[in-house]
Parts: C-alpha cells; structure tokens; sequence
C-alpha cells in the first residue's frame, strides 16, 4: 500500500536537519521504500510503499518513529517529538448525552472508545489541515470529517463520525451480519451484506455503519448537524478482510483495519481528536468517554540467541550494538551473561514480531544490509535428475533455430473458439474457475491451435515456427493434471518429405534413429479430424508413439507434433566407433518400375535387408513409376569382386519382384 | 637418335612451350611432344629395344627430357592461369546465399543465458507444475488462507480439482512454490536450486502479463548467510547487466522469508543519476529473502540445522530492463514481425 506524506507535517514530529532527498534515500536502504520525492511549492511530498507486516508505518507519526532510529546511523541527529495529549477524559455531569453500546461478541472489535459532542459548528476547516490533506492526496470536505482523516494520517488510526441525533434510541448493537441484509453506505451505493460483516444497528434495528469500511448514509454528518459521535475503534483484520473482498470494495480506513491497527493507540487518537473538535469545531464533550478494551494483549516476549544473528548475518555484530538497535527501536530487552536475552516487543509491533528471526530482520537492516560483505555460497554437489530436460530443449531449439524455424511462445490459456477451430472438445479441457477475458479460459491440451493462430495471424507464406511447451491433460479430481512437454512446428510452402526430414533430422540429433512411419488410422481423434486422412503419419519408436506429422485436412499446411517427453526418455547420446573401413565400396544404382500404391519405405527396406553388405540405399530419382535407386556395397574384410555384388545384386531383383512386384529397368551407371 | 639431337629436341621443345601464348597452343606442343604419337613418347617406346648400355644412357636422357618438357608446360601452364585470374572480372559484393536460419524467442534466450551464469556457480536447474495445489503455493510458504499477503497475488484457479490434503488447485503465481517441491525432491542439503517455470496472474498491462516466466534461486545448507545472498546476487546481476551494474537489498516483506529483501539494480538508463524510467537512481529487479523456518520445516528440513535463501524474479522483467523492451504483451502476440528481430 502505498501512503502520501508531506515533509512539513513529518518534522512536525521529527526534529533533524536532514534532507528530503537523504530523507527517501535512507528510509529505502533500512526501512519502507520510498518510491518518489516530489516538491510541491515550498514543501515535498513522499510517496512511500509500505509493506503489509508494517501498518505501524502507515502514518506521519509512524515514520517519523522509524526515521528517528535509522537517520542517525547515517550522522544525522534526529529526535521524535512525544505526542501531547491532554487527558481526554471529562468528568461525568448529569447533562451527559446517553449512548447505550452493545458487542455481541469481543472478538469482532478488539477496543471499542467513543464520545459525543454538542454544540458542533460545521464549517471548513482551518487552511492548514485543508492544505495538508489535500497535499496528501484527500480531499478536505468540512471541520467533523476531515478531523477524522486528518488523524488517520498522521497516526494511522481510522476514525468515523456519526450524526448524534441519527442514531435511534441512542442505542448501538455490534454484530455481524446475516441473512442478506443491505445498508446504504455514504457514497449512496446500496450494498448487499455478506453474512459475517460487522456492521451497527441502531435501537430501531436500522443497521448505521459497516463497521471498519465506510458509515451508513442514514447517520451520516452534515451540514446541520449539532451533536457528532466520534468513534475510535479497531476490528478483527480477518472480518475486515473477507468483507472487503465479498463486497469487492475497500476504503483507505478497511487497508488499515485488515492489516491490524493498534489497540494502545487508539486513546492517543482520541484524545487528539477531542481537542481538535474543541479547538476546529467549536465542540462541547457532552459525554463520558466510552472505552470497551475487555481483553488488552498480553506483553509479548521473544527469546533471541546472539549466536543465531551472527549466523544469519554473515558477521560478527557485538552485543552491545544489538541491545543499542532494539531499544531504539522500542524493543525492551533483559540481558544477563549469556548468549540469550529476552526482547519485549512494543505494541506497536506487536503483530509483525513473534520468532527471532523477526528480531533479527530488524537488528540487520537497522544496521544496514549496505554494509554486509558478499560472498558466494560454498559448491556443493546436488543430486541430480535422470532426465536433463533444459539441455535437451536447449539442444532441440537451437536446432530448429538453424534449420530456418522461428521460436513462439503462446499462452498456456486459450479461448473456446481456438478449441472448437481444431475440433478439440472444451468439456474435455481444464477450466479456469476465475478467467481474465474469454481469450483465456481453458488450460491448452495441445499447442497445434495456437500455433495455427500465430499462422493466420502473420498471414505469410513459407512459414517456420514451432513451440515447446507444456501441455494439461486432467487426470482426476484429486490429483494434478499431467504436464507434458510438446513440441509442435508448423510449416507452410514445404513438401511433406522435407518436413519429414525435419521430424527425422531431429530424432537423429537426439540418438533417435530407426524409427517406424506408420500411417495414422484413428478418425475421431483430434489428429484424426484436423489431419489429411492420407498424408499423416505416426512416428514410432520401440513400441511407443512419439508423436504425429502431416499435412492439414483444411489447407496446405504441415504439422508436426512431438511428445517431447517421450523423446527425451529415449535419447541416446552414446555413439559407437566404427572402424573407417579399408575396402573400396562398390556403388550402383539401379531403376525399377514400381506398381501403384508402392511405399518406397518398403522397398528400401528391402533392398537393405538384403544383405549386410548393403551398407547404404538411397533414393535419387522418381519419376512417374519408375524409382531409382542408390545401393552402396562395401565389406569391411576384404575388397568386393564383382562376382560377389552380381550375386547380391541379383537377389535384391529377385526380391523385389517376388514380394514386391517390382521390374527392373536395366541397370544403371554408377 | 644421338644425344646431340635429343638435346636439340629438348631445347626447341622448350623454347616453342615458353613461346606459347594461350593454353590451347599449350594444349597442342603437349600431344606433339608428349601424346600417344608424341615425339617423346616414340622415343620411350624405342628404349626397350636398345643395347642394355645404351639403356642406360639414352634412356636416361629421355626420361630427363620428358620430365623436363612436362615441368615447363606445367610451369607455362600456370602462368597462364595466374595471368588469367589477374584479368578477370569477379563480383564479390553479390549477396552471400546464406543457410536457413531462424529465430529463437527472447524469452528462451533469456533463460538460456540466466541458466548460464546460475551454473557457473553451482546451481542446479528445475521446473515444477505450473498447476498447482494451495499448499505449495500458498499455505506451505507461510500463507494461511484470508492472509492478506496472499492478496499479493491475483490468483487463477483452476475447476474441478481439490486435493484433501494440499487443498485446491491454482495456476501457481511463482516459482516459490518449487521451493517446497525441491526440498522435497531431496530430503535433504545441499539445495542449489534454480527453477524456471511459467507462472500466472490474474492482470494484463504494459508490464504484466496472465502468463509470464520466473527464475526462482534455492540455497539450503548449513552455515548460509545473508552475504552469501549478497554475493550471488551481485555475480548475476553484473554478468547478466554488465560489471558497471550496482546492486542494493532493501528490507521488504514477504510471508515465506525473514528476513525479506527487495533488490534493486542501478539503473541502465541513467546509470544511477536518477530519470523517468527509474526510481531514485534505482530498478526493481525482484524480491528475496532466507528462507523462513516454517518453510523449511514444511519442506521436511530442521530449521535450527540449515538456513538458506530463496530469491524469485521475472524472466521477461529483466530482459525487458536489458533489451528496453515497453510492452509485454510483445512476448506472447506471436507477431513474427517482432519474433523475427532476435
């Protein structure tokens, strides 16, 4: 959260000669970050992030709190000024107003202090209270209402102000809400209340405040008013925080509230106030305070080991500057000889610190993490994973890279429509619960639909791209979907062989060779929709499936679409010498006529399956039936005599026209 | 043929070859000397038939010649090509027909290049589920349900899954939830983790996307320090921005660390002076911390043993500080018009 403070009213509390600029930078390096010093006329504001575990800085006072420790770590004297406060409490007189409190329940508001004034003039407030909130980024309205925002300023503590004679029967009951009830809140929104909030009702059960987050517009202060209550109070965070959240709605007052304001304060606030309504308002207290504080927190100790901060530090840092940086912090401490003492947290932190290392946060960054050395963590062996997968995405992509592919990286989420393009069922898909935009509602089951969407997006020809990532497949209610890795290239204006070559080229960079191309027979898969019936095929590796390639049913387009996950748990980097043999090969090629719907696949395979002396088939020409062939023999004993190779050569013919039914064409020149 | 005459023979060969002027009258003293019916050639056929002392001599002479009448062509012959490529007119300005190449994305080479530098120091690289249980993005890091500090994260969550015990499924809002998942992968130190991973959150602008890249750094062991953050964060910063890069930790607040640090960097714009882009001179590159004990413990790790730190950035943050890239959204649009630029 981040809070507004003009430099003016921060050496109202804090005495130093220190600069607006050093000010920001040394509150940043030991403290909350300061975003932005900006001069405004002749002063400067702050604009400052606080941090959630903090609230105790979320005002003028608080900082200057802070400031007044860290400021002389860098030489510059600064003192926190105390905060007068006259006693608030007037003594009982039988003109007192009446105001009957009940709480339902302690818990819902940990201290409960109000007072009632008479005679109150509504005007503007004096200039410099205008000028301050206005500056600090509220807008001044009149003297009651900007008293109360003036103070949650400068000491952090929301406040709400009622109109007396709104409150029916003088009567308040404090409880949470239930069964769908409404209240109308000062911006004149009607707001459905979720079951639990903490609201008011008045004596005629007419709920008047939603407690913690903004008052009712039936009780609300205006420019006839004459009698105000001023409540001062804190709220169980918790309540707050679901209220605000159920309602979507959340005001400066419920950001405090939610991250706990201090109950030991509160007094100190309402005493301000009292003598601003006196002094801004022309005010009469007209009752006794009222302070409901049935549970006060007990004092909260943390027993901290020297030995531990110097471990957690790096350093050795001396006993003495640790109780000098706690107690000027507000810390108590009780020391003997020892090691350990014991650090009584002061109330104004009493929600942040409970553990040493939270005492240990603070003795580090007061003494400045600016002045810790650095050092590399010793080297250590890890254990490691069987599968190295960021190597071999490495590997894959830089590949692609240099093959003419260009890398994208779509989101995981995709909308309804991508998925019903590709026939991909959105029942079947994981759903987000909360979506951003339509865009992005289902977890993608495969990354074909998006990279048709980069396609038909760019609109060029000749496109390379593909993508690896993962892909979410639901499994059961109980348990994660599986998360699987694919890789998926699109390519346009290529022939189905050279895609083909790309999927084979890479299972070769990977050790993967001696895959099987088998056609792709499932139809009412989503392959089996969006591929071209005929011009798809699987790839098989040792019995597994290692993905699909093909051209699209719709349009000249190729797709492949690996199960990288798959593939990597069958890589093999290990490449085997082989003697450079000493014989000469003897190489020939030879042509045959080929009957229709012949898989040349077939055919090599025979020719090599032959004999092991065949050590290469190759095919170098197609054209209309006739298929040649490159055929390298070579053995490596001895040097081939042609006697041997007619053999050979005779049974690939032989071969091929038994089983295959192919004729030779004459034999080719090699 | 007396020696007198083969000498003879040997000079005029040599002179007409000198006296040659293009390769083809080369090409014809060659067959006159050398070829199947060349002068020399004859001559060599006649060696056999000689008195074996003649054999000796002539045949010596004759193979001289020849060797001689073949080293001048050659010589001759060269002398013509260097002529030759003298002369010539060559274009070498003609674009070079280059291999294929394409383009990997920004965001691989970002973390290619972080992985790199987290290595060299010993760091071990993971990923875990990018849908994931409350538990390890939530509750196991110190994040009670209605934690204000989980309003920190606009959350996506995911329908239809809830496990009994770790609660229901999000889309996890960083790489912190892999702190967990590592401690328990090992059991036990060293960690010397380094997990990048996609991550999600509920918000789009110019410097937030849905879905977007962390690079979460792991370190438990015993004896491990603040200054051992210090110095890791330093060597990353000043490889991966350049050695002029300053580095500072601030105190922040996180649920899951205690202590918490923010990390600034100086800024590459204005090198610390202070500009519009920055804050004060300074860059938000991303949060740290030591591990808090109750997240060690979660992990099954005995906090008063080991500490450790933890720090989680944005892949896309730090190279859009390097590349001064203004819109996120550029990453993810899949425009090849921009893709085709890295």
């Amino acid at each position: 959260m981040n809070i507004f403070i003009l430099d003016s009213w921060l050496r109202e509390h804090l005495q130093t000669k220190a600069t607006p600029k050093q000010i920001g930078e040394y509150l940043s390096l030991c403290s909350q970050s300061v975003e932005k010093v900006t001069k405004i006329e002749d002063d400067w504001l702050y604009e400052i992030e606080i941090t959630t575990n903090r609230p105790d800085c979320l005002s003028v006072y608080g900082l200057a709190r802070e400031l007044a420790v860290i400021l002389p770590r860098f030489g510059l004297p600064a003192k926190l000024k105390s905060l007068e406060i006259s006693q608030p409490v007037k003594t009982p007189d039988k003109k007192n107003l009446p105001l009957e409190v009940k709480i339902k329940d302690a818990s819902l508001c940990p201290r409960f202090t109000a007072v009632i004034f008479d005679k109150v003039v509504i005007k503007p407030s004096p200039k410099i209270i205008q000028e301050r909130l206005e500056k600090s980024g509220i807008r001044a309205l009149n003297n009651v209402v900007d008293i109360s925002n003036y103070l949650m300023l400068e000491l952090g503590q929301p406040m709400h102000t009622f109109d007396y004679d709104k409150i029916k029967g003088a009567k308040m009951i404090l409880r949470e809400s239930a069964g769908g009830e409404k209240i109308t809140t000062l911006d004149d929104q009607i707001r459905p209340l979720p079951d639990g909030t903490i609201i008011i009702e008045d004596g005629e059960g007419r709920i008047i405040d939603l407690c913690g987050i903004m008052g009712g517009k039936n009780s609300e202060v205006d420019e006839k008013t004459k009698k105000v209550l001023l409540f001062v109070q804190t709220y169980d965070p918790v309540r707050i925080r679901q209220a605000c959240q159920k309602l979507a709605f959340r005001t400066e007052a419920a950001s405090r509230f939610e991250k706990g304001v201090d109950p030991e304060g509160v007094l100190i606030a309402m005493g301000k106030a009292m003598e601003m309504f006196e002094k801004n308002c022309e005010a009469e207290i007209a009752s006794q305070l009222i302070d409901i504080y049935p549970n006060p927190p007990q004092e909260k100790k943390v027993k901290l080991d020297i030995n531990l901060v110097n471990k957690i530090m790096g350093i050795e840092i001396s006993k003495k500057e640790i109780v000098n940086i706690l107690e000027s912090l507000g810390f108590v401490l009780e020391t003997n000889q020892s090691s350990l003492m014991t650090v009584t947290v002061p109330h104004w932190r009493y929600d942040d610190i409970s553990i040493p290392e939270d005492l240990i946060e603070e003795i580090a960054r007061i003494y400045g993490y600016h002045r810790l050395p650095t050092n590399l963590p010793p080297m250590a062996v890890v254990s490691q994973n069987k599968i190295d997968f960021p190597k071999w995405e490495a590997k894959i992509k830089t590949a692609l890279k240099f093959w003419g592919f260009t890398e994208t990286v779509n989101y995981s989420m995709v909308s309804e429509s991508i998925l019903k393009n590709v026939e991909i069922k959105p029942e079947e898909c994981l759903r987000i619960a909360n979506p951003l935009s339509d865009e992005w509602v289902f977890l993608r089951p495969s990354l074909v639909p998006s990279l048709l969407q980069v396609a038909s997006l760019n609109k060029k020809e000749n496109l390379k791209i593909f993508e690896l990532a993962n892909v979410y497949l639901f499994q059961s209610e109980n348990q994660l979907p599986e998360e699987n890795l694919m890789l998926t290239g699109l390519v346009s204006g290529e022939s189905f062989a050279k895609v083909k070559g790309v999927v084979e080229s890479l299972l070769e960079e990977l050790g993967i060779k001696e895959i099987e191309i088998k056609p792709y027979q499932l139809q009412k898969t989503f392959y089996g929709k969006i591929f071209h019936p005929s011009r798809r095929a699987e790839i098989i590796f040792k019995n597994n499936s290692l993905g699909i390639f093909g051209q699209l049913k719709k349009e000249k387009i190729f797709v492949f679409d690996l199960d990288f996950t798959q593939i990597v748990k069958d890589t093999n980097e290990i490449k085997k010498y082989q003697a450079i043999p000493k014989y000469p090969p003897i190489i020939e090629d030879l042509s045959f006529v080929i009957p229709e719907k012949t898989y040349v696949g077939e055919i090599m395979k025979a020719i090599k399956t032959t004999s092991l002396i065949i050590q290469r088939v190759e095919l170098i020409d197609s054209f209309e039936d006739s298929r040649t062939f490159r055929v390298t023999y070579q053995d490596t004993k001895k040097t081939l005599t042609d006697e041997e190779v007619e053999k050979i050569r005779k049974s690939i013919i032989d071969n091929l026209k038994n089983k295959l039914r192919l004729k030779l064409k004459g034999k080719g020149e090699n | 043929m007396d020696t007198n005459r083969l000498q003879n023979l040997k000079n005029q060969a040599i002179s007409n070859i000198l006296e040659t002027k293009n390769e083809q009258e080369l090409e014809e003293l060659r067959i006159e000397y050398l070829g199947r019916h060349g002068q020399i050639t004859r001559l060599l056929k006649e060696i056999p038939s000689l008195s074996p002392e003649q054999k000796k001599d002539k045949g010596n002479l004759i193979n001289e010649t020849k060797k001689i009448i073949e080293e001048t062509i050659i010589s001759q012959k060269n002398n013509f090509h260097q002529k030759n490529n003298r002369e010539e007119w060559f274009d070498i300005t003609i674009p070079g027909e280059k291999p294929a190449k394409g383009h990997l994305h920004l965001i691989t080479a970002a973390i290619e290049e972080i992985t790199d530098i987290f290595k060299k120091i010993g760091f071990y690289r993971v990923a875990y589920p990018e849908v994931e249980w409350d538990w390890y993005a939530f509750e196991g890091l110190n994040m009670p349900k209605n934690h204000p500090a989980r309003d920190e994260w606009e959350t996506f969550f995911i329908e239809n899954l809830n496990h009994p015990k770790y609660g229901e499924a999000v889309l996890t809002t960083h790489t912190s939830s892999g702190q967990l998942r590592e401690m328990q992968r090992l059991g036990k130190p060293p960690i010397r983790m380094l997990d990048i991973a996609k991550c999600y959150r509920r918000q789009i602008d110019a410097s937030h996307a849905p879905m977007f890249y962390q690079f979460e750094g792991l370190v438990v062991d015993q004896g491990i320090n603040i200054t051992h953050l210090k110095g890791t964060l330093d060597f990353f910063v000043k490889q991966y921005f350049g050695p002029q890069r300053e580095v500072r930790i601030r105190p922040f607040h996180f649920q899951f660390t205690e202590p918490s640090f923010e990390v600034d960097v100086s800024c590459i714009v204005c090198g610390g002076r202070g500009c519009k882009v920055c804050k004060q001179g300074w860059m938000e590159l991303g949060g740290a911390g030591m591990v808090h004990p109750t997240v060690l413990k979660n992990g099954g790790f005995d906090p008063n043993k080991y500490t450790g730190f933890a720090f989680g950035w944005g892949v896309e943050r730090v190279l859009m500080m390097k590349y001064k890239i203004d819109d996120i959204r550029l990453l993810f649009n899949g425009d090849l018009r921009f893709l085709e630029q890295f």
